[in-house]
């Protein structure tokens, strides 16, 4: 909270606005006077600064009216360029509204441009090997760019897209730095639950989203690791999501769950300069539980055993035996998970070129501790570096783009927060007096014990990527894209002998060590060539390209148990017995033509046509290419005569796209007739087994999408608004399909003729509400709905998922109890009998189908520029239904804490209540509490509204600090959550893992 | 023009080069295979492959098939489900389903009994099909590999057979004809199990490959032979097969002493299972075992204890006795050891020397060979401690006989069930102690998902 002091005394304050105020004026003023310099008529140089009234502008393009003479401003805002003293110059840069200047005689020429927030029909969108203006894109495509990611203090980018794009669903798996993010983009195609990852390309590499960790090291992570933990926020430039059938087919087979295009930062030209971010944070977590307190708990424990007819309280009953002082109270969410974790994030960048070579260098550093007691941490090193020439003729092209990220992250064993709702509020405390873990005579399983053993992971990951393009003809490109990248995962986890009792009697020799190594390199080239050419109104080009990609990966997994001490215990050599539990290699082989051709005519008519011929390693002999491909149009209405003046509507466009894009994430070596060892031994030799039923005839999963969107602008597009339809039908399933017993295995992989189909409306807004000189106010606002539906399973009733799936349902279903009452009577709840034998049972009583699909999600945020202030907020919002936390505790009267809530329950015949008697021993009860867990009563409303982001900025003006520019930010993250969820934090993917985190941090930036 | 032309030359030319190199391999997105797995047929060039492909089999019979000793297993099931054992354990459980004579088809134990089996029986083929095509495998490597496998293909359909009456024979890999097969009749299933052993008779050698007797031989083929003819009451070719196997005095004899029968160097035992770690004893030694009452699990019935004779050695060396002072109760007490204790002393056996003798009496009692089958049945009495047989008549004889296998083989893969079954006393026996029980009893449901998934699997077994 360094910054604070800075607005100590309100006087300071409102002399820095000032000061700000006239030194934002002051080129103005200089305009004027410089205006009297005459100068000769003859071609001669001017120069001048262009700024934005706060900071000097780079990059900014200046053209001469009519004629091709271009430069480029340079890091500090100046241009110079020659001219005859009547020609005009044009200034134009992406965001701002763009100057027309004639030059009237003079040698400087100094400008100041405003911002234009209605530009942005003029970004440039990347689509993958090709781009497009927003303008004249036909597909779906969403994106964010760097001023949202750097005012989020996230360490994954995943994270800074929550809430921000439409149609695109994220959430966090746990609080715990390092953990796993589940995206969705436009719901789930796959029947398989680990087929549905996007296509990640970082500066068009593909990214492998498989995950680095192994079950047995990561339980820490209620989920397995997410690779792209690798990727620096900070260093990304933009993050743009492909959807539809137009913009994901070219991608063909992989583009089936949507494509996540990662852009990193490149170098500007302009006179070399550094850059310096330091930011200094806090997180915790966002809600507890509302539990009982020590007197409510005991009173439900004499209760329990008083409704069990049990007077002499068993030896287990520490709690209320005598054993645990009764008096003592400890809110334990509080105390194990209510820690404070520090964000440190230090970035440094040094970058410049001229208009020929660019560069940028850069190195980050960050660091994030727990909540948790103890002292843990994450710690991630990053470096990027990029480079780009052009040659002097402007045919030849280089550009050069490299990261290296080492991550080092420290945790405990185990997550504490399942342990920190559970511990009776009168459990002794964690410490004795000698400051040692307090077993208190044997009866409190301490759960600081599991901090004894330690989850460790680093990762190294190195991903280059260099693109090479010469124009053969003017309108003629040939490039080619080389990627590589390499990760290295080293992940371990311990459980010494000292996270049980030491009554137990439990030494070294039990203690045991997981290891688990991840190896992935890959490699890829993409030849390209790129054609352009106008014909009149008609504009052509055509894209034709070719992939080849290999990646290989191994994983090996250790057991080690054994060790003469718990110091030892990183020793492998010192432990008795060290089992292979996993030792795998794989290689994935993929080649790829694609081709694109667009045609725009008079700026109305845009016809988009890609395809893409694939072959992956993945399939059998004569099943490994197939044909992915897709038409778009877009009709912009608002370009034709009797729209091209009207007032009110300034764009309109009309869009459409329809196009198949496949699905091969089945793993590889699926179709081959392989052995597997066992790891059991017969007479001494360990056994080898058929893997699988082997099919050689399986192929892709299709993916049929339709899009339609409409996408309008109003009042100079100060309003606009996109709505887009979609329905994608996801078939071809490839599934282990049911197979009777006789035929040696349950099921054999193969092409399902299942679908999937996912419709949905996804509507954005943007509004510019006020926009001046000093006062820009813009709000974006994002709507996602979707519905998930099973159209057809033949087989369903005879296979394994039976359970798991209900045709016309989504796929992301639970059938469960329905609960109908607490009878008054005997005050046990009660269920509804679905088949009326009298009986409850799993097989025929479990008939409520419960849908946890998002129903509609998306965000709000507003954005808010005084002059150097600026103030950012985002509100996300999930309408849900989900598990609560009826089933996080044990059965209410069992030596579990339990929600304040359940106070409310039966204790005398006819007593109406919502929960059922307590009881610590009695089996009917236990049978109704379990079947209560996995009823509808346990799954309700989890729909949240959340200020995800909140950032406030200010630029220190420039003046002040000679040269160097300085910007002070204030960011916070999850801050506040308004939800009716009965639990702790609404965004989960498995309840009891610690929720995300709201943190708060405060930075500095310097440039010069 | 002339850059141009020199960095077409330079720069650009290897570009196209590579890319026309590319484009050129088809077999780009053909893979080497990962040196983790083998493919089927590179599994069958080597004999040490092939053997853990082979013996993998044994393994799954081991740990979680039919012939298994643990609780899933038919030796504790089937003595459940007949009048060996009471069982303690929790309700709901796939034994307290057979004990109660309440199986049901939609339950998941039933699925993976006879799943489990399929899956191994599949595998038993997989190696059929790999000896017989492979290429670098010595005659005697494939004679045995394929002896073996055909073996185990045919002991596994008997039992079904004798579980579930009509069921498909399986002989192939291809899962298309495997997933519309339709039921034959258990005379049918009958003949194919008897040609596959007649075949695996000529493949397998007359000694034992490895120590210990945990691979089957050319002996251990005639001793199934010899239940199957007597299961079909041919007693001349059951008596002949037999006599094949007891014969072999180089290699069996009954151990004299009565608590060295089941230790892993008996002389009697014909095939029994390895463990899985040198250092480990029998699942049956796990399944059986307890040290304080009330049981865990299963106990014997008092009926069944009290039917043993007081001086019967088996009735004090093979029975073992828990009581907490008030009830008291008896386990099955053949393996002393349990899986995990004090050192490799038992092994699971699936054949012993024993059953071979009783076959032989049954058998000359039906040909009318009295003396014969009176000196087979006193040879087990002996090894009992008890005396000669006071049975005179073939029937008083063949009853005898049927009493001792009661004594001698019980727990131990549904003996009891079986002999009961094929003599036509099932329901007599079990209707006086099992509540409810008749005579569609006699065969286990299959699996309501099986049928649904393979329609030509109807009709069920009635009763279900």
């Amino acid at each position: 909270m360094k910054i604070i002091s800075f607005y100590k005394g309100s006087s300071t304050f409102w002399c820095l606005i000032i000061i700000g105020f006239s030194l934002s004026h002051t080129p103005i003023l200089a305009n004027k006077l410089l205006r009297q310099i005459q100068s000769l008529p003859q071609q001669s140089q001017i120069s001048g600064t262009i700024t934005d009234g706060t900071y000097p502008l780079t990059g900014v393009t200046i053209t001469v009216k009519g004629q091709q003479k271009t430069v480029v401003s340079d890091f500090d805002g100046k241009f110079t360029i020659i001219v005859s003293p009547s020609d005009i110059l044009i200034f134009t840069y992406m965001g701002f509204k763009t100057v027309t200047m004639p030059v009237d005689g003079r040698s400087i020429i100094n400008i100041r441009m405003q911002e234009d927030a209605t530009t942005l029909q003029e970004v440039k969108i990347n689509a993958g090997y090709y781009s497009v203006k927003e303008k004249e894109r036909t597909g779906s495509i969403a994106k964010i760019t760097s001023k949202d990611i750097e005012k989020q203090p996230v360490t994954n980018v995943l994270a800074a897209m929550q809430g921000r794009m439409a149609g695109v669903n994220i959430t966090q798996t746990t609080g715990v730095p390092g953990g796993g993010f589940a995206i969705q983009i436009r719901g789930q195609n796959s029947l398989r639950s680990t087929g549905n990852d996007p296509l990640y390309i970082i500066d068009g590499i593909p990214y492998s989203s498989e995950s680095t960790g192994s079950s047995s090291t990561a339980s820490l992570l209620g989920g397995l690791t997410s690779p792209l933990n690798s990727l620096n926020p900070d260093t990304i430039e933009s993050v743009e999501v492909l959807k539809d059938a137009d913009a994901t087919a070219i991608y063909g087979s992989r583009g089936s769950n949507g494509v996540v295009l990662i852009t990193t930062k490149k170098g500007k030209i302009g006179k070399t300069h550094f850059t310096a971010n330091y930011s200094k944070g806090t997180g915790s977590v966002t809600r507890f539980m509302d539990l009982m307190n020590t007197e409510q708990y005991l009173a439900m424990r004499r209760e329990a055993y008083a409704n069990d007819g049990i007077t002499t309280y068993p030896r287990s009953a520490y709690d209320l035996n005598g054993a645990w002082d009764q008096n003592r109270y400890t809110d334990w969410q509080e105390e194990l998970t209510g820690g404070t974790a520090e964000y440190t994030d230090l970035n440094t960048s040094v970058s410049g070129g001229n208009s020929a070579t660019q560069f940028l260098m850069s190195g980050n550093f960050s660091k994030q501790t727990t909540v948790f007691p103890g002292d843990f941490r994450y710690k991630k090193g990053n470096i990027h570096v990029t480079a780009n020439h052009e040659s002097d003729n402007k045919k030849f092209r280089i550009s050069f783009s490299g990261g290296y990220t080492v991550q080092d992250n420290n945790q405990p064993y185990l997550d504490l927060t399942r342990e920190s709702r559970l511990l009776a509020p009168n459990a002794p405390s964690l410490y004795d007096v000698a400051g040692n873990l307090n077993w208190q005579n044997n009866t409190f399983t301490n759960p600081l014990r599991h901090l004894n053993g330690t989850y460790k992971a680093l990762t190294y990951d190195l991903l280059a990527n260099t693109v090479l393009s010469y124009n053969l003809f003017p309108n003629l490109e040939i490039k080619s894209a080389f990627g590589f990248t390499d990760l290295r995962h080293d992940e371990s986890s311990t459980a010494p002998s000292t996270i049980y009792n030491p009554s137990l009697g439990i030494g070294s020799d039990n203690s045991v060590l997981f290891l688990n190594t991840t190896n992935r390199q890959s490699w890829i080239v993409e030849p390209q060539l790129n054609w352009n050419k106008l014909y009149g109104k008609a504009k052509i080009s055509v894209l034709a390209g070719g992939t080849f990609q290999n990646r290989t990966g191994s994983q090996l997994v250790h057991q080690a148990l054994g060790f003469p001490s718990n110091s030892l215990i990183y020793n492998l050599a010192a432990a008795s017995n060290v089992t292979i539990t996993q030792n795998d290699e794989s290689e994935y082989r993929y080649q790829a033509f694609f081709g694109r051709t667009n045609l725009s005519w008079d700026d109305r008519y845009i016809l988009n046509l890609t395809g893409r011929r694939d072959g992956s390693s993945r399939f059998g002999p004569g099943k490994q290419f197939t044909t992915f491909g897709a038409v778009g149009a877009a009709w912009l209405f608002t370009n034709e005569k009797v729209l091209k003046e009207n007032r009110i509507l300034s764009f309109g466009k009309l869009r459409a796209s329809y196009g198949t894009t496949g699905n091969d994430q089945i793993g590889d070596y699926q179709f081959l007739d392989t052995y597997t060892t066992t790891g059991v031994a017969y007479d001494g030799v360990v056994g080898l087994l058929p893997s699988r039923l082997y099919n050689l005839a399986f192929g892709w999963e299709t993916n049929k999408k339709l899009e339609v969107a409409l996408e309008t602008g109003f009042l100079k597009d100060r309003i606009f608004f996109t709505a887009g339809w979609y329905s994608n039908r996801s078939s071809n399933q490839l599934v282990g399909i049911p197979l009777p017993g006789t035929t040696g295995f349950t099921s054999v992989q193969a092409n399902l003729d299942a679908t999937v189909e996912n419709r949905g409306l996804e509507l954005t807004l943007r509004t510019v509400n006020f926009q001046n000189n000093d006062f820009t106010w813009t709000t974006n606002l994002n709507f996602s709905s979707s519905k998930n539906k099973l159209v057809s399973f033949p087989g369903l009733e005879a296979s394994t998922y039976r359970n798991q799936f209900v045709i016309g349902q989504p796929l992301n279903i639970v059938k469960v109890y329905h609960f109908t009452k607490v009878d008054p009577a005997t005050g046990i709840y009660q269920f509804e009998d679905v088949n009326g034998d009298g009986e409850i049972n799993e097989t025929d009583d479990k008939q409520t189908v419960k849908d946890l699909n998002p129903k509609f999600f998306g965000g709000l945020q507003n954005q808010l520029k005084y002059k150097q202030f600026q103030f950012d907020f985002l509100f996300q919002f999930v309408r849900q239904e989900n598990y609560n936390a009826n089933t996080t505790f044990n059965m209410p009267g069992t030596r579990s804490n339990q929600l304040a809530s359940t106070t409310n329950h039966w204790q005398n015949a006819g007593d109406v209540s919502p929960h059922q008697m307590y009881s610590a021993t009695n089996g009917v009860v236990r049978t109704a509490y379990f079947n209560y867990t996995e009823s509808d009563a346990s799954i309700s409303d989890a729909s949240y509204i959340r200020l995800k982001n909140i950032a406030f900025t200010y630029d220190v003006p420039q003046k002040w600090l000679n040269k160097v520019r300085c910007r002070l930010s204030l960011t916070g993250q999850n801050l506040l959550t308004f939800t009716n969820y009965k639990g702790a934090d609404p965004e989960f993917k498995i309840y009891d893992y610690l929720p995300p985190l709201k943190v708060v941090t405060a930075g500095l930036q310097f440039t010069f | 023009m002339r850059t141009i032309i020199s960095f077409i030359k330079k720069g650009l030319l290897p570009i196209m080069c590579l890319m026309l190199l590319f484009s050129s391999c088809d077999n780009f997105v053909d893979v080497e295979l990962p040196n983790s797995q083998l493919t089927a047929p590179t599994v069958f060039e080597d004999m040490a492959t092939a053997n853990a492909a082979l013996t993998s089999i044994y393994s799954k019979m081991r740990d979680n098939g039919l012939l298994s000793g643990s609780p899933a297993g038919l030796s504790h099931q089937l003595g459940n489900y007949c009048d060996e054992l009471d069982f303690y354990g929790s309700p709901q459980t796939s034994t307290d389903y057979f004990y109660t004579n309440s199986l049901s088809a939609v339950e998941s134990s039933m699925k993976n009994l006879w799943t489990n089996t399929y899956n191994q029986i599949y595998d038993a083929n997989a190696v059929v099909y790999g000896a017989e095509n492979s290429i670098l495998l010595s005659t005697a490597n494939r004679n045995q590999l394929k002896g073996e496998a055909l073996f185990i293909r045919a002991l596994l359909h008997f039992y079904l057979a004798n579980l579930y009456g009509d069921v498909p024979y399986i002989t192939t890999t291809d899962y298309a004809l495997n997933s519309t097969v339709s039921r034959m009749p258990v005379a049918t299933v009958y003949s194919a199990v008897k040609a596959d052993l007649i075949v695996a008779l000529d493949l397998l050698p007359e000694s034992y490959v490895s120590p210990n007797r945990v691979r089957p031989n050319k002996y251990t083929v005639r001793a199934l032979l010899a239940r199957l003819n007597l299961y079909q009451g041919s007693w001349d070719e059951a008596s002949n097969d037999a006599s094949a196997v007891i014969n072999v005095i180089d290699l069996y004899a009954l151990e004299p002493n009565i608590d060295a029968v089941f230790l892993k160097d008996s002389p009697s035992t014909i095939w029994q299972f390895s463990p899985a770690l040198s250092d480990t004893n029998t699942e049956e030694g796990s399944t059986f075992l307890f040290t304080s009452g009330p049981p865990p699990m299963s106990a014997l019935t008092t009926d069944l204890v009290n039917s043993f004779l007081p001086s019967d050695l088996r009735r004090t060396h093979w029975i073992g006795v828990i009581t907490d002072g008030v009830s008291t109760w008896y386990y099955p007490n053949k393996y002393k050891n349990t899986l995990t204790e004090g050192g490799s002393m038992e092994h699971s056996i699936v054949f012993r020397l024993e059953e071979q003798y009783l076959i032989r009496a049954e058998a000359r009692a039906h040909q009318g060979d009295l003396i014969g089958a009176k000196e087979d049945l006193n040879r087990v009495r002996t090894r009992a401690g008890l005396a000669d047989t006071a049975a005179v008549t073939a029937q008083e004889i063949i009853a005898a006989v049927l009493q001792e296998r009661r004594f001698e083989l019980f727990t131990e893969h549904g003996h009891r069930f079986f002999d009961l079954k094929r003599t036509n006393n099932l329901t007599t026996v079990l209707s006086s102690v099992k509540p409810g029980w008749n005579d569609d009893d006699k065969l286990l449901p299959l699996p309501a998902s099986e049928l649904l998934l393979n329609p030509n699997l109807n009709p069920q077994n009635p009763g279900y």
